[in-house]
C-alpha cells in the first residue's frame, strides 16, 4: 500500500495582492487594453502568468482633476500606466515645496531663534491653529477608498507659471524610479476629471519586463535616454570617452537588480529572529570567478566579502557610485599572461540596483581611454594568493572587522548622518537630549540608546538614510528630502499621522506623537480621537550652527557621521 | 596627532603660557602698584563669571555659541589658571577674616569639585562601557522592579514551593532586590558583596532539589548587581555637578559682597 502523502498549499509570491479587491472582470478589461493586449501570454511562465501578474500586482486608481499622482523627489515602489483620461508632467520650473506638501527650506531668523528661550514654558509638540493651516495652493481630499489625495487648487496658475507636458492613454511613467529606487524626477498630476491609472508595483513591472520584449525594450530605451547617459557622463571612469564612445558604452550596459526591494520589513523580521547571515544574501559577484564585467552600483548596498574558513568575512560594504571588478579587469587587460580571478564576492544587502559593463567593452573602449596613472594598481602575487592579513586585503575597510560586521548586520551603512556615541567618552549627562528638546518643541527627537558594540553606540535617531525607505508611501509628501543638503524632514502641517513612515523605518527612528494646543490640551479630530504627527530628528535644519545634539556634547562623544565614509569613522575612533 | 591629544597639549601649553605671563606681571607690578590687588581681584571675578557662563551656554543650545566641547576645554584650563590669579590676589597668605576665609574656602571647594568632576567624567564612562549592559538611568527603577517580581515568582512561586528558597529570599534577597545596594563597593569596583551573595546562593544548591530555580535566581542577582553598578556610577557622574554648581553660585554671591565691602571700606583705589 503506497504511503499517504501530506500536502499543503505552497506559499506563493502573491499571498498578499496589491489590491485584494481586484476582480477577474477588471483583469479581463485590462487584457483588452494596450500594451497588455499586444503581449503574448505564452511567453510568461506558468508560475507567473500575465493574467495573475495583472490580478495581483496592480491596482486601478482614479484621480480627479488636479490630484497629484507622483511627486518630484518622492520615493515610490510602483510605476503607472494611464488607462484613460489625461495627466500632465510638470517640466520647468519645479513646483514650489509648499505646493507639494513640503516645507520650504528656511533657517530661523534672529527673532525666532531668540524666541526659543521661552519654548521651555510651552507644552511639548504644541501648535497654534494657524500654524497647522495648509498652503492655499494645495488641498487634500479622501476618495471613496479612504485614500488621501493631495490636489492642486489653482490649476490655471500652474499652467501659467510652469511648462507642462500632456501624457495620455497608454503612457507609462514612474517605472524607472520604482525599479532603480531613485527619487521621482517630476511631479505628475491628473488633468482630466476622471483619470484612470493602473498602478503596477515594482515586482509586477519587473516580471512584465522580463517576459515581454516590447515593454523591456521600451523601458530600457527610456532608461538609457533619461537616466543612463547623464549618469555615465558623471562617472569618473568614463570621463575620457567622447560622445560616440559613450553612446556605445551606454548601448552595451546591462541593468540588474538583486535582493528584495522591500528589504526593510524583512530586515526587521530577520534581525529579530537572529538569522541574518551573509551566506543567505544574493550573490552579485563570486570570488574566484572570471571577471566578466565591471559592476557599477547605482542604488542600494552590497557587501564585499572574502572566504574565511567555511563562511564569508565582510571586508567592506559598497554603496551607490562604487565600481567593483575594475581592478581585476584592468590587471588582466595589462597582464594577460598572469590573469587573476575576482578577489572578492559582492552580495546584495537588502536591495541593489546596478549596471554591468561587459569585460569586452571595458577592454575595447573604456580601458584604452584611461590614462596609465589613473588605472588601478596591478595585483601583487601575495595579494591574489590570499596570504595577507584581513585588514591588509585590497578593498578592506579601514575599521576593525568586528565593527564592520556590527555596522553591516544592523544596516547602519545606510546612514548619512548617523548618531554615533563613543561610550568611553559619554558621561550619560543627556545634554544632547536636552539640547534636542530645547530646539524641537520640548520633544527630544531621539533616544540616547540603541545597539552597541564595544564602545560604539548607534542611538535611535534618524540617520538621514541614503536609501530612505521611510519616504515610500507617504500619501501627502509630508516626509521629504530637504532640497539643499538632503536631510529627511517631516512637515507637521501636511503630516496626517498615517504611520506609513513610522512603520517603514527599519531603525525605529520615527515616533508618533499626539499634538497639543497652546494650553497643553491634546488636539482632537472631528472623531474626538487625538491628532498624531510623525516626529523625528531633522538635523536641526532650521537652526544655525548644525545639529544641537552634536554641539551640546561636552566631551566630544557624539558625532553625526556618514557611515558610508568609513575612513572618517576610523579617524574618529582614533581621535 | 589625535584630536584629544591635541586638545591636551594645547590646554597644557595655554596653562603654562598663562601662568608664565601672570608670573611676569606679578613680579613686575605685584609689590609696587597699590592697584594690583584690585587688578587681580577684578581679573579673577571676570574670569569666574566667564567660567560660570558655560552653564548658560548649555541652556541655550539653539544659539550658535560654539560647541560645548570647546567651552569645556576653555572652562577646564582657564579654571585651572584661576588658581594662579587667586594665589597672587591673596598674596600667598591665608585669609584671616571669617568672610574672606569663607570666600577662599568656597573658591577652593569649587576648584576641587571641578577637578573631581573632570576625573569622574574621564574615568567612569570607560568602566561603564567595560561592564556592558548599557541602561538609561531613568529606566533603572522600572527594570529593578521587573527583576524583583521575577525573583519573587521564582523563589516563592512554582507548583512545589520550596521553604528553603522562600526563607532565603525573605532573609537575603528581598532587601537586595527592593532597592539599590552596594553604592560604595560599586564605586570602588569591589565585587565582594556580590561574591558573598552568590556564594550563599550556590551553597543553597546542596540543600535545594530545584537547582534550576537557584540558577535562575543567580542570573537575576547578577543582573540586579549590574543595574546597581550602572546606577552607582551614573549617579556619581551626575551628583558631582550638584555640588559644583551650588558652590559656584555661592562663590559668585560671596564675591559680589566682597567687592561691595572692599569698595565700601577701602575708599577706592589710592
Amino acid at each position: 500500500m503506497p504511503p499517504t502523502l501530506t500536502t499543503i498549499e505552497r506559499p506563493e509570491r502573491w499571498d498578499a495582492a496589491f489590491d485584494p479587491e481586484m476582480t477577474d472582470a477588471a483583469v479581463d478589461r485590462l487584457l483588452t487594453l494596450s500594451p497588455f493586449r499586444e503581449m503574448n501570454p505564452e511567453k510568461f511562465p506558468k508560475r507567473t502568468p500575465l493574467r495573475e501578474i495583472l490580478k495581483h500586482d496592480t491596482i486601478i486608481r482614479r484621480y480627479r482633476k488636479g490630484e497629484i499622482i507622483v511627486r518630484q523627489g518622492d520615493y515610490g515602489t510602483s510605476g503607472f500606466l494611464i488607462l484613460s483620461g489625461s495627466t500632465r508632467v510638470v517640466l520647468k520650473p519645479d513646483l514650489a515645496p509648499a505646493v507639494l506638501g513640503r516645507k520650504a527650506p528656511e533657517k530661523k531668523g534672529f527673532g525666532r531663534t531668540l524666541a526659543q528661550l521661552w519654548s521651555a514654558l510651552r507644552p511639548p509638540e504644541s501648535f497654534k491653529r494657524a500654524q497647522l493651516k495648509r498652503d492655499g495652493q494645495v488641498g487634500e481630499r479622501t476618495n471613496e477608498e479612504e485614500q488621501v489625495h493631495v490636489f492642486l487648487q489653482d490649476l490655471p496658475r500652474v499652467f501659467n507659471e510652469h511648462r507642462t507636458e500632456a501624457m495620455t492613454t497608454g503612457d507609462f511613467f514612474g517605472e524607472i524610479a520604482a525599479l532603480s529606487r531613485m527619487p521621482r524626477t517630476s511631479t505628475i498630476f491628473a488633468e482630466s476629471d476622471e483619470a484612470e491609472l493602473l498602478e503596477i508595483r515594482w515586482q509586477g513591472v519587473r516580471d512584465l519586463m522580463r517576459h515581454d520584449d516590447q515593454l523591456r525594450l521600451h523601458i530600457n530605451r527610456i532608461y538609457r535616454e533619461r537616466a543612463l547617459a547623464s549618469y555615465l557622463r558623471a562617472t569618473p571612469l568614463f570621463r575620457q570617452l567622447n560622445k560616440e564612445q559613450l553612446e556605445r558604452v551606454a548601448a552595451e550596459v546591462e541593468f540588474a537588480t538583486f535582493g528584495d526591494y522591500d528589504w526593510s520589513g524583512d530586515y526587521k523580521r530577520l534581525a529579530k529572529a537572529g538569522t541574518l547571515r551573509p551566506e543567505k544574501e544574493p550573490v552579485i559577484m563570486q570570488e574566484g570567478d572570471y571577471p566578466n564585467g565591471v559592476v557599477l552600483l547605482r542604488a542600494g548596498f552590497g557587501r564585499v566579502t572574502r572566504k574565511f574558513g567555511t563562511g564569508e568575512r565582510t571586508l567592506n560594504y559598497a554603496g551607490a557610485g562604487q565600481v567593483l571588478g575594475l581592478r581585476e579587469i584592468a590587471h588582466n587587460w595589462r597582464k594577460p599572461q598572469q590573469p587573476v580571478n575576482l578577489q572578492h564576492s559582492l552580495r546584495a544587502i537588502g536591495y541593489t540596483h546596478l549596471l554591468v559593463l561587459p569585460t569586452r567593452v571595458m577592454e575595447q573602449i573604456v580601458l584604452p581611454s584611461v590614462p596609465e596613472n589613473d588605472l588601478p594598481d596591478l595585483f601583487a602575487p601575495e595579494e591574489s594568493g590570499g596570504s595577507l592579513e584581513i585588514q591588509e586585503q585590497p578593498g578592506a575597510a579601514p575599521v576593525r572587522g568586528d565593527i564592520l560586521e556590527f555596522l553591516t548586520e544592523n544596516r547602519f551603512f545606510n546612514g548619512t548622518a548617523t548618531m554615533v556615541i563613543d561610550l568611553d567618552r559619554c558621561t550619560r549627562c543627556d545634554d544632547c537630549v536636552r539640547a534636542c528638546a530645547a530646539t524641537h518643541d520640548n520633544n527630544p527627537r531621539f533616544l540616547r540608546h540603541g545597539p552597541a558594540h564595544g564602545r560604539l553606540m548607534i542611538a535611535n535617531a534618524c540617520m538621514h538614510c541614503a536609501d530612505p525607505v521611510c519616504m515610500i508611501g507617504c500619501p501627502t509628501g509630508a516626509i521629504h528630502r530637504e532640497s539643499f543638503e538632503g536631510q529627511v524632514v517631516i512637515n507637521p502641517v501636511t503630516c496626517i499621522g498615517c504611520k506609513a513612515c513610522f512603520l517603514n523605518c527599519p531603525y525605529d527612528a520615527i515616533r508618533m506623537v499626539d499634538i497639543r494646543d497652546e494650553k497643553g490640551q491634546f488636539m482632537l479630530g472631528e472623531d474626538l480621537k487625538p491628532i498624531s504627527k510623525a516626529t523625528k530628528c531633522d538635523l536641526c535644519v532650521e537652526n544655525h550652527g548644525g545639529p544641537a545634539c552634536e554641539r551640546a556634547c561636552p566631551h566630544g562623544a557624539l558625532e553625526r557621521m556618514n557611515l558610508n565614509d568609513l575612513a572618517a569613522m576610523a579617524t574618529w575612533l582614533k581621535r | 596627532m589625535s584630536r584629544f591629544n591635541r586638545q591636551l597639549i594645547l590646554g597644557i601649553a595655554f596653562l603654562v603660557l598663562s601662568c608664565a605671563v601672570l608670573l611676569l606681571v606679578h613680579r613686575r607690578y605685584g609689590a609696587l602698584s597699590p592697584a594690583y590687588p584690585y587688578l587681580t581681584g577684578w581679573g579673577l571675578f571676570i574670569v569666574i563669571l566667564f567660567l560660570s557662563a558655560y552653564n548658560g551656554r548649555k541652556k541655550l543650545p539653539f544659539l550658535p555659541l560654539g560647541s560645548s566641547e570647546t567651552w569645556l576645554q576653555v572652562h577646564v584650563y582657564l579654571g585651572l589658571a584661576t588658581a594662579v590669579i587667586f594665589l597672587f590676589h591673596i598674596r600667598f597668605r591665608v585669609p584671616t577674616g571669617w568672610f574672606e576665609g569663607a570666600l577662599a574656602w568656597l573658591y577652593g571647594l569649587v576648584m576641587l569639585s571641578g577637578i573631581f568632576g573632570l576625573a569622574v567624567t574621564r574615568f567612569l564612562p570607560r568602566r561603564l562601557t567595560a561592564r556592558g549592559g548599557e541602561v538609561i538611568y531613568e529606566k533603572i527603577p522600572g527594570l529593578r522592579h521587573d527583576l524583583r517580581q521575577q525573583a519573587e515568582a521564582i523563589a516563592l512561586g512554582g507548583e512545589q514551593p520550596s521553604t528553603t528558597l522562600a526563607e532565603f529570599y525573605a532573609r537575603r534577597l528581598d532587601a537586595f532586590f527592593a532597592e539599590p545596594r552596594n553604592f560604595v563597593h560599586h564605586l570602588a569596583e569591589s565585587r565582594r558583596p556580590l561574591n558573598a551573595l552568590v556564594a550563599e546562593l550556590e551553597d543553597l544548591r546542596r540543600y535545594q532539589a530545584e537547582k534550576e530555580r537557584v540558577e535562575q535566581l543567580l542570573t537575576l542577582v547578577r543582573q540586579k548587581d549590574a543595574l546597581d553598578y550602572h546606577r552607582a556610577l551614573q549617579s556619581m557622574l551626575k551628583l558631582w555637578l550638584f555640588v559644583h554648581l551650588p558652590l559656584t553660585w555661592s562663590l559668585l554671591i560671596f564675591s559680589l559682597v566682597h567687592i561691595a565691602l572692599v569698595y565700601g571700606f577701602a575708599g577706592g583705589i589710592k
